[in-house]
Formats: structure tokens, C-alpha cells, sequence
């Protein structure tokens, strides 16, 4: 049962209040800062009464609790089964510091799935080489920098194929199911991606980053507002398919919608024709300059068409 | 009974979630399936969870209130709160803390009788002590065999209960990741949560959360696909609310990373065929029997998929394939257009006709499916052709509507 209070909030909220009472009387204000960082808006109303008030008999009312020892508590059947299932995922051999086989003999359970099991059917066949041995040790080099907030310097081909070094103060690995890539997001003269399958080389040191504010060419968050004829189950196509985004719908009438998405300027081409796909069901409203780049590749098609 | 921020099933709150979350149009009086009170209850619900992406918007028929979320801003998936709620009694987390603090190590192992004995002990030193009978505690241990966190042992004559062994522990890079990025991620999220909470080096592009709110029907069904078993499924038609039951032997889920949709592949006894059926639209799973003919099937699955584009199986009832066939092309320097179409012909094949044309062409149970990304490549397509005239039809069709939408000369105006 994936939906038990053994994985709720309030029980682990309560684990950590018990783990500082073990080591402390504790103060009315940790308990409340316990709460209000591991449950939910509400919880303390809840639990700092029940605690206190001796309902849940856990606490003494000087803030030391009955029990002995920092609450613990084993891997549940489900846990391990998805730990097990992980661990036949291609990409497990990326992480340092894991012992898949001894973990996977300790594991006295079924996998929850297989990687047969579940087919990722629009993922994009040029994914990242994840049982390559120099992808491997780029990616390990960079998790540690991460952690570390050490500089790297890396050598990696452009587009065309060219060979470029960049110094990098690395902050995150960004992953895309849908292209299934890693890119590594970083500060360097000026904030960049870097796709981890162009890297040749990497290493932690470098020299000195100067981050150049006036270099920066990040480019900004933008809006795009569109109608939605809600035919052939448009709306929630649409709405599902660009879930991912901040966003927000509103009815027109009985079968328009408006809905605005916001996305980053530098994914425009990819918004395109993803808004494209939806043919005559989706049209946009505003700004005029996308609708310009829709008109734009209309009249080509048209053009096409025509030979 | 009074409001509580915990819930006692999810089956409610999973549909209001997702309502907030991918419509967030609605407005109170159009939450019609339940009261007006059950409504305010679950918004107030998942506003207590999720405050920092809740959001309303006046509008003359009242307050509408949706949840929006940057999924490539938002490290950990937000919705996996809403299964981190479960009710429980005043009983339950006494005896939980207690229980395992007595077997606070492997090779502690008690009697029913010792473990009693001890927990009143644990609860004497307060002013009205609670009071646990031997068949509740023997209630809860049994509970907890059965998640595995307890072991029952004999001891001589009696039986003894102690934890389950530790394990290795798992590094948070691992669950930061898999927690977002494997089926059911929100146990890795649960394995998280006893870590302490510092932000992860993930994030992630095109990540689709909503499935979350699934987990459950996801878990039952990758568990029979393990287990080679039938099941019996209840399945709302979203359209007028009808829900229907049908057996069925799960051979695969087929995940949409485009769409955030996610399918069962399933034969189906009745249809005698494989069909496929929205994860979102299953409310309930009942487990049944061992498949015998479960390889049967599933080799029937795996020779279907050269001729499936996503998941629609419309033309398996023994109509032939569907072919279809288009022309691209592109500018010298555009080198981008026919990597694009390697990367995403899945079944398809492209065949380079010259330096700057190339033809895609694949054989599909239902061309009508492929249509959307056909449309992807508009601007470029010199030629679509498809066995199915319909589909043909209905490119064309939508083509001149386009033009006509955007006021461009051709079409059939506005």
C-alpha cells in the first residue's frame, strides 16, 4: 500500500521531534519548527496539542521523551521492491558510492517492475550513452563539483563539432526524459548548458571564473496565450500535454478556452511545433509575434504545396 | 465530523487534484459529483498541503482555484504531498514509536506477552496511561508483517517478533533522481524523506507530475505484470462519467514522456485482443488468478510493436496496416531536419532521397495517431500520402483550416 501513515508527513515530523527529545528537552519553538518544515500549513494545530496534551504518549511535558533510542524504522516490502527495481535501470551505474550488488543481495524482494515493463514509446532514440565508461566518469566528476561547489574546466564539442573549453562553476544536472540527455547548467563568463554527451573532457580545478554580468544572455520567461476548440478531447490534450509549465486556463464560452503558458524564450522553436501538432484546434492569440512565426511557417507549407 | 488536514482514502482527493491542477477553470458550483461542503473540505485540504502552488482567479460564476507548478523550477515533485496524508488514530503513533523502540535493533525479539508488558511500562510514566490490549498489539504487528517491517519467528514453543534487518543505506543522489524520474517515484520519495533536506543536484526538463497522483493504480498494475496475473479493473469513461469493470491480463505500460500520459497494454478476454486504457482512467484493481497463457500473450504484445506508433491498436481486429509516407526538405545547412527524424521515427523509416529532401515512411495499426507530429514538420512537407483516405483527408482538411485561422490567402477565411 503506497498510500499508508507509515510514509505520512505527521509520522516523520514526529520521528525528528522524538530524535531531538532523545538528545534534548525540547523547546516548545523546535517542536514548532519541526513541524512547520516536515508537515503541512496546518499539522501543528494538530500535533503540538496531541503531543502535549499526552494523546500520542510520546513526550514528557519537560520536552524528554520515554523512549530510548532515535526512532528508526525498517525498509517496508514496497520500498524494497522499488529500490530493486532501480537498480536494473541503466543509468544506476552513474551514481558513485553505491553497491548495487550488495544492495541488490540484501534487497529480500521482487522487483516492483523490469525495464520491459514499461515502454517510454515518444522518447527520443539519440539518448545519452549511459554505460559509456568516459560519460560515466564526466558525470561522476561533475555530481561531486555540484556537491562540493568546486569549479570544473571542460572540454566539450559545439554543434559543429568543434572542440571548446569553458570554465564552469557547475549548479545543476538538468535531465529531460523526453530527450533523454543530461545537460549541466552552470556560471561560467555567463550562465550555460552544457550537454554531458559533448563533453571530451572534464576535470575539477580549473582556472579563476569570471563571471561577466554583461555576457549574460539568458534569455527571459515569456507568455504565449492560445485558444483551445475543445474537439477530438483538445483541451485536455492540451492542458495535460503542456502540464509541465506554469500555467493557467479559462473558459470562453461552452467550447473555447483561453489558456496562457509561460516558457523559457529559449524553447520558442520547440513551443512552436509543439502548438503546430494541435492543427486548426489551437490558435494563437497573443503575441502577435508568435502568431507571426505560425503564419510564417503556414505560408511555406503553402508554398510547398504549391511546388 | 470535524475537518482534518488527513485524509482516510485518496480516491476523493485524487480527482479534485487533478481537476485544480491540469483544468483549474472550475468554479465551486461546478464541483457537482460531490457536496458543496466536500469541496471546500478538499480545497482546504490541498491548500494545506501545497500553498505555495495554489492560486485562485475571480471570475463572475466565483472563486476558481488551481494548482500551478514550474516543474523545471521545483526540484521534487509537489504533488507527491498528497500521499504523505493518511489518517491515523492516537493509538496507532503511540504504539508505531513505541513498538520499535522496544525492537530497536534486529536481534531483539519478543513475545506478544513481553512486548505488552513493556509498552505499558513505556506508558505508566504518564498522568492517564493508554492502555493496549494484547489483540490490538497483535492487530498492528500483524499490519506491520505484512509492509515487511516486521519479522514472526518461533521461539521454542511461542512466537517471537522483531524488525526487519537494515540494509545498506542508499545515497540521496539516487533517490533524488529515481524519485523523479522511475514509475512510482513517490516511494523514492518516501526513502527521502528520512534524509536530512538538503536540495538535490537534479532538475528537470518536460518532467510530467501528474501521474503521481496514480501511484497507486500504477503500483497494483506493475505488480501483476510482475506476477503474470489477470485483474479486474474499473474504468470512467471521462465523457459522461460511466464507469465500467472488465477483466483483463496486464502486459505493459506504455509511458507518453510528450504527452504525460500513461496507457495499460492489456489483453482483453471479451475483445479477445490487446487493447490499451489510460492509467488516469482506472479507479480501482482487483487482483485475481495467475495467467496460464500470460507468454502467449505477451509475445503477441511484442509483435505488435513494429506497427505501433503510440498506443492505439485500432487497426488489430485483422484490418491490414496502415502506410503511410511523407516527404521532407529542408535547406543544405539544415542538417538538424533529418537528425530530427531519426531521433523520433520510433517504428518508422527515413530514407535520405537527395541532399536536402528525405522521406519518412512507416506501416501502423492507426495512421490517425500519427497525425499530431506529422503537423510538427509543417513548413516542409512536400508530400503526405496514407493508405487510410480518411487521414489523408483529415490532414488536408485541418491544413486549410489553419490557413484559414491565421487569415492567410488559400484558406477558407475566417
Amino acid at each position: 500500500m503506497i498510500f499508508s501513515e507509515l510514509y505520512s508527513a505527521y509520522y516523520n515530523a514526529v520521528a525528528l521531534i522524538l530524535k531531538q527529545a532523545c538528545d534534548h528537552p525540547l523547546s516548545k519553538a523546535e517542536l514548532r519548527r519541526i513541524v512547520n518544515e516536515k508537515a503541512f500549513d496546518e499539522s501543528l494545530l494538530k500535533i503540538e496539542p496531541a503531543l502535549l496534551e499526552e494523546r500520542w504518549q510520546l513526550l514528557r511535558p519537560d520536552g524528554t521523551t520515554t523512549l530510548g533510542h532515535i526512532p528508526t524504522m525498517p525498509l517496508t516490502t514496497l520500498q524494497k521492491r522499488w529500490l530493486k527495481a532501480i537498480l536494473l535501470d541503466p543509468r544506476i551505474r552513474l551514481f558513485p558510492d553505491l553497491n548495487a550488488e550488495e544492495l541488490w543481495a540484501q534487497l529480500d524482494a521482487e522487483p516492483l517492475f523490469r525495464p520491459e515493463s514499461i515502454c517510454r514509446f515518444d522518447q527520443y532514440l539519440d539518448g545519452d550513452p549511459y554505460e559509456d565508461e568516459n560519460y560515466i566518469r564526466h558525470f561522476r566528476t561533475i555530481l561531486d563539483a555540484i556537491h562540493h561547489r568546486t569549479p570544473l574546466r571542460i572540454e566539450a564539442r559545439n554543434k559543429n563539432g568543434e572542440i571548446r573549453t569553458f570554465d564552469i562553476m557547475p549548479e545543476t544536472l538538468e535531465y529531460s526524459e523526453k530527450d533523454d540527455k543530461f545537460r549541466l547548467y552552470g556560471r561560467g563568463r555567463r550562465y550555460q548548458y552544457i550537454n554531458l554527451a559533448r563533453i571530451v573532457r572534464c576535470e575539477a580545478g580549473g582556472g579563476e571564473i569570471a563571471y561577466e554580468p554583461e555576457k549574460e544572455n539568458q534569455l527571459p520567461q515569456r507568455t504565449v496565450e492560445l485558444e483551445v476548440l475543445n474537439e477530438r478531447n483538445a483541451l485536455e490534450r492540451v492542458l495535460m500535454h503542456f502540464a509541465h509549465f506554469e500555467k493557467q486556463a479559462e473558459r470562453l464560452d461552452q467550447n473555447r478556452y483561453r489558456v496562457q503558458i509561460n516558457y523559457n524564450a529559449e524553447d520558442e522553436t520547440e513551443m512552436l511545433i509543439r502548438i503546430l501538432a494541435y492543427g486548426p484546434l489551437v490558435k494563437v492569440t497573443s503575441p502577435d509575434s508568435f502568431a507571426d512565426l505560425i503564419r510564417d511557417r503556414l505560408k511555406r507549407q503553402m508554398a510547398c504545396e504549391k511546388g | 465530523m470535524a475537518y482534518s488536514e488527513l485524509i482516510k482514502n485518496f480516491d476523493g482527493i485524487r480527482d479534485y487534484m487533478r481537476e485544480f491542477y491540469l483544468y483549474g477553470f472550475k468554479s465551486r458550483n461546478e464541483y457537482t459529483k460531490k457536496s458543496a461542503r466536500s469541496y471546500d473540505d478538499e480545497r482546504r485540504r490541498v491548500e494545506s498541503w501545497l500553498k505555495d502552488y495554489m492560486g485562485f482567479r475571480q471570475t463572475p460564476e466565483g472563486k476558481n482555484i488551481f494548482i500551478s507548478i514550474d516543474s523545471r523550477v521545483s526540484r521534487h515533485n509537489p504533488l507527491y504531498a498528497a500521499w504523505k496524508t493518511k489518517s491515523f488514530t492516537d493509538g496507532d503513533i503511540t504504539l508505531h514509536f513505541i513498538l520499535f523502540d522496544i525492537l530497536h535493533d534486529s536481534d531483539t525479539a519478543l513475545t506478544l506477552a513481553e512486548l505488552s508488558d513493556e509498552i505499558d511500562e513505556y506508558l505508566s510514566e504518564f498522568g492517564i496511561p493508554r492502555m493496549f490490549d494484547e489483540s490490538t498489539i497483535r492487530k498492528k504487528l500483524k499490519e506491520y508483517e505484512a509492509e515487511g517491517i516486521i519479522i514472526r519467528e518461533k521461539r521454542g514453543k511461542a512466537i517471537a517478533y522483531r524488525r526487519a534487518e537494515e540494509i545498506l543505506p542508499v545515497p540521496s543522489d539516487v533517490l533524488d533522481f529515481f524519485s523523479e524520474t522511475a514509475a512510482c517515484g513517490v516511494i523514492g520519495s518516501f526513502l527521502l524523506d528520512k534524509y536530512d533536506a538538503e536540495e538535490g543536484p537534479f532538475t528537470f526538463k518536460h518532467h510530467y507530475i501528474t501521474s503521481a497522483l496514480d501511484s497507486e493504480i500504477l503500483c497494483s498494475l506493475l505488480t501483476a505484470i510482475e506476477e503474470k496475473r489477470s485483474l479486474s479493473l474499473e474504468v470512467i469513461q471521462r465523457r459522461d462519467d460511466r464507469i465500467s469493470e472488465s477483466q483483463v491480463v496486464p502486459l505493459q505500460i506504455r509511458s507518453s514522456v510528450q504527452g504525460g500520459r500513461d496507457y495499460l497494454m492489456a489483453y482483453v478476454p471479451q475483445l479477445e485482443r490487446i487493447s490499451s486504457i489510460r492509467v488516469d482512467n482506472i479507479i480501482s484493481v482487483k487482483t485475481g488468478e495467475a495467467c496460464e497463457q500470460y507468454e502467449q500473450h505477451r509475445g503477441e504484445l511484442e509483435e505488435m510493436l513494429p506497427h505501433l506508433w503510440g498506443v492505439s491498436v485500432l487497426g488489430t481486429a485483422g484490418d491490414s496496416l496502415e502506410h503511410v509516407e511523407f516527404i521532407v526538405q529542408y535547406a543544405e545547412e539544415e542538417t538538424h531536419i533529418p537528425k530530427r527524424l531519426e531521433r523520433e521515427k520510433r517504428c518508422g523509416t527515413v530514407e535520405m532521397l537527395d541532399g536536402n529532401r528525405c522521406r519518412f515512411s512507416a506501416d501502423v495499426y492507426d495512421s490517425i495517431e500519427m497525425l499530431p507530429w506529422i503537423r510538427t514538420f509543417i513548413c516542409r512537407i512536400i508530400s503526405f500520402e496514407c493508405s487510410n483516405k480518411a487521414a489523408e483527408r483529415r490532414f488536408q482538411d485541418d491544413l486549410e483550416q489553419m490557413y484559414a485561422l491565421y487569415g492567410l490567402e488559400g484558406g477558407e477565411g475566417e
